[in-house]
């Protein structure tokens, strides 16, 4: 119980820093929205139009960066998190609300396969080190994900939706296909999304090999294993509640946080994919300089991270009673 | 294990022949998909005065009062306005309404809408995009005629506010609370079509039933699908999937000409790519050293290196050609072309000694200058390094800057900054608005200031008052006498050097479609970004029999 109190106070104060940061960070920025938006326009529209949009986003209302602050900090106690110059004049809660489903499904998703799968391969070629899995998996995903993603991203674009026509080449759904909760709509979305699921995954998924099959190694050396094989214990239960449990401990914590990452979405997925996402929704609100979604991103992005980093030192105080008792 | 994966195996494999079925374009034969990258999604509002989204929504939902021709050199259609007349020496100008008009819900269109319309913009500032109301004095309603009183003659202003000006609905409009906030997400407008659903990936249009021009549009539904990047944005007009395409596209011949015989693009130049000169900078405020650029840029090799060939080079005068050749003075254009002999001659001539091949004024300042641009406009940046391999060759040394955009327009706007690789200002019907926008001090600011226009803080009373003067004349003669002087100051005194003519992006296929705009036919502006235009284009499409 100390131990999960003192995890929360170390959350609260983190959470402020990182509030505080969010609101700092922003306004180092050059220029303000009213420029970024012309910018945007590329000379399509009347150059007296800055006057207009600078009315528009009251970017000449000069408050004090102290009251702002304070402002900030009660308006996002309140989950206020105001109007996106980006899409003005919708809420910025509007606006990621209707990317974040997008991003969770791929994302989220994938990140938990390539770990599921990462872990799985790990333990096994662990287990069965020198084997042909052993020799064919890990060496293979290691070298994928050293890929730089958007190469593999636009080659696999090249070849499966240019070349053999497999998959289409970007967006969520088809243009033509109405939005909804029906089979055609469904199953066009999940066909638009194997493509940029399968090269996350592939990039993603190396690290967790690497890492889990290392540990299984140091572990197996172990004298508790050596019981176990001692004992006469099946190997497979061996593999899984004695070397398995133990040797994932310290990938939890590294899961946890992608986790958090996922509500962050992708931005070079997103970008390569024209995907619908959070993460190239964050890269639009650094470019136009549209404080309040920069904002509402970074403090979601924040606090998943958080939530899920204290949802780890919980369960690893579950798997692992030794941080239980030295806390 | 081996289960799941090949579990796993199965799953992806029925997806990829689902798929497998479904690709191949589904629009039907009366439906056209637009390609234009944007760079975000759409927030699905339709807000006409709102400068992010109004060009989804002027030209199809709403109109203007008369369509003026950007490529034919303002040449005017009659829209919702039936007829116009300048009056009281250019400082009254008169629509006729014209009758028979409905609303997309089935009110009938008037002059009080009109006349609504501009009072809208008179309370809400921040909706008039176009600053009307910097000019207009008043705006009355006589029967169906519409009279527009100025304070000064604004011949000029014809154009922002029969062509720009979207008319809205009163009944509609007036009893919205906060039009500056208004979404607008079902617009109703007097235009060919309607909005028919919109997701921020795509936004679907429908044809209205009821457009007052009978029989048209031919076209039933207009895809326009929200690209965030240019590449899936190009591989859509490739495959043919969108028919109507603005886009830059590197080796368009390969990428996409060479697809099908069906495939065109045309890109007509508009507005020019220019160096902006800063007239505040001590040793740039020469003359001379400004001259000696000018004739040290070769405008030729930055169209061909730097811009594929798409942009064609620039002529000082600042006339766009062949758009408006025949605003061009030829032997205006002819006096300062590509000669680095004649560049280091002026400069030698005004006391300037090499040393390190590099220049110094004659108290022994190096003509050493940074030039910033926008590190995201690929063709920029090789255009910009042309640039200063030019200069460096004459014994200029000019370092290109490449800048994130917001720095970089916070920059130009606030005069922070020697050079920049620039094509800000805005295209119009005539080459005086671009003039203007380059040259007409009043439109600038200080240094530290927020300017509007003239970025580079050119500022010469003569040219203003010819800029002034130009908006008094309703008659050809003298608007071309006029725009001849204002070449004649880009010439003596160079305020920026025009490098390339910025273009319409324009990809069109002509495979189920007809009545594109075509070089030999130019009756609308064709990048799908421009509007009203755009709304024009859309009405003269028709399927192919």
């Amino acid at each position: 119980m100390r131990f999960v109190l003192r995890r929360l106070g170390f959350f609260v104060v983190t959470l402020w820093a990182a509030v505080t940061l969010n609101f700092l960070i922003p306004r180092l920025m050059p220029g303000n929205a009213a420029i970024a938006m012309m910018a945007r326009y590329k000379g399509h529209v009347n150059p007296q139009a800055l006057h207009a949009i600078q009315i528009a986003f009251g970017v000449n209302n000069h408050q004090s960066l102290v009251s702002a602050y304070f402002a900030y900090l009660g308006n996002i106690a309140r989950g206020h998190f105001g109007i996106s110059l980006t899409f003005f004049p919708d809420t910025v809660a509007h606006q990621v609300l209707q990317a974040l489903p997008w991003t969770l499904a791929l994302v989220g998703v994938t990140t938990v396969m390539a770990f599921v799968l990462g872990t799985l391969i790990g333990l096994v070629s662990g287990w069965r080190r020198g084997s042909v899995v052993d020799g064919a998996l890990p060496p293979l995903f290691v070298i994928t994900s050293a890929f730089p993603y958007f190469w593999l991203a636009l080659l696999s674009i090249w070849l499966f939706s240019i070349k053999l026509g497999w998959f289409p080449e970007s967006g969520g759904y088809e243009v033509t296909t109405t939005v909804g909760w029906n089979w055609t709509f469904i199953t066009d979305a999940v066909n638009h999304s194997i493509l940029p699921a399968l090269t996350i995954i592939v990039t993603a998924i190396g690290g967790w090999i690497l890492t889990m099959r290392n540990n299984m190694i140091t572990v197996l050396t172990e004298d508790y294993v050596r019981m176990a094989r001692a004992k006469g214990l099946k190997p497979w239960r061996i593999m899984w509640t004695y070397a398995g449990r133990n040797a994932i401990l310290p990938n939890l914590v590294g899961f946890a946080m992608s986790l958090g990452f996922v509500v962050g979405g992708a931005i070079l997925v997103e970008f390569v994919f024209n995907y619908p996402g959070v993460g190239w929704m964050f890269l639009q609100s650094v470019e136009n300089q549209d404080y309040a979604l920069m904002q509402a991103l970074f403090l979601m992005i924040t606090v998943t991270v958080l939530l899920a980093i204290l949802a780890a030192d919980v369960a690893t105080a579950i798997l692992d009673p030794r941080t239980r008792e030295r806390g | 294990m081996k289960r799941l994966l090949v579990l796993l195996l199965a799953v992806g494999l029925t997806a990829a022949a689902c798929g497998g079925n479904k690709s191949g374009g589904s629009a039907g034969s009366s439906a056209v998909t637009i390609s234009n990258e944007q760079g975000t999604t759409w927030t699905c509002g339709f807000n006409p005065f709102n400068a992010s989204v109004s060009f989804l929504s002027f030209g199809t939902e709403y109109e203007e009062l008369t369509y003026v021709d950007g490529l034919k050199s303002g040449k005017t259609t009659p829209w919702l306005a039936s007829s116009y007349a300048w009056g009281n020496g250019n400082k009254t100008l008169t629509f006729t309404i014209r009758k028979g008009v409905k609303w997309s819900d089935g009110k009938p269109f008037s002059a009080a809408d009109v006349v609504y319309t501009f009072q809208l913009l008179k309370k809400y500032p921040a909706l008039d995009l176009n600053a009307n109301w910097s000019v207009l004095k008043s705006v009355t309603q006589n029967g169906d005629k519409v009279a527009f009183q100025f304070k000064t003659p604004a011949v000029p202003y014809f154009y922002y506010i029969a062509d720009q000006t979207p008319i809205v609905a009163k009944h509609i409009w007036s009893s919205i609370k906060n039009p500056t906030t208004y979404k607008d997400d079902h617009p109703t407008g007097t235009g060919p079509y309607t909005m028919s659903s919109c997701s921020p990936q795509v936004i679907k249009y429908k044809k209205n039933p009821s457009y007052w021009q009978s029989g048209k549009p031919a076209i039933d539904t207009v895809y326009y699908p929200a690209f965030t990047s240019n590449d899936p944005a190009n591989q859509q007009l490739a495959s043919g999937k969108a028919q109507w395409g603005s886009q830059f596209i590197p080796n368009i011949n390969k990428f996409y000409a060479s697809k099908s015989p069906d495939n065109h693009y045309w890109f007509p130049p508009v507005v020019n790519v220019a160096v902006y000169i800063n007239q505040k900078d001590p040793v740039l405020s020469n003359l001379a050293v400004r001259k000696a650029m000018a004739y040290g840029i070769d405008r030729s090799k930055v169209s061909q290196v730097g811009e594929y060939g798409y942009e064609p080079a620039s002529n000082q005068t600042g006339i766009v050609t062949p758009t408006f050749s025949d605003w061009l003075d030829h032997g205006l254009a002819k006096q300062v072309g590509y000669n680095p002999a004649k560049a280091e001659q002026i400069v030698q001539q005004a006391g300037f000694k090499k040393s390190n091949g590099i220049y110094q004024t004659p108290d022994g300042k190096p003509l050493s200058f940074t030039m910033i641009n926008i590190g995201g406009y690929s063709d920029w940046v090789a255009s910009a390094q042309i640039v200063a391999e030019n200069l460096k060759a004459i014994g200029i040394k000019v370092t290109a800057e490449n800048l994130s955009s917001q720095t970089y327009d916070n920059d130009v706007y606030n005069g922070h900054y020697q050079l920049a690789y620039d094509g800000n200002q805005t295209a119009g019907p005539t080459p005086y608005y671009e003039l203007r926008s380059l040259l007409y001090s009043k439109g600038s600011a200080p240094i530290g200031k927020t300017a509007g226009s003239d970025w580079e803080r050119y500022s010469n009373p003569a040219t203003d008052k010819l800029i002034e003067d130009y908006a008094a004349t309703a008659d050809k003669a003298q608007q071309h006498a006029i725009v001849t002087k204002l070449e004649q100051a880009m010439v003596d005194e160079i305020p920026v050097i025009p490098v390339t003519e910025g273009v319409d992006w324009y990809q069109y296929n002509t495979g189920s479609l007809s009545g594109w705009v075509t070089q030999g036919d130019p009756f609308a502006r064709p990048a799908a970004y421009v509007n009203p235009d755009w709304g024009v284009m859309l009405l003269h499409l028709k399927p192919k029999a």
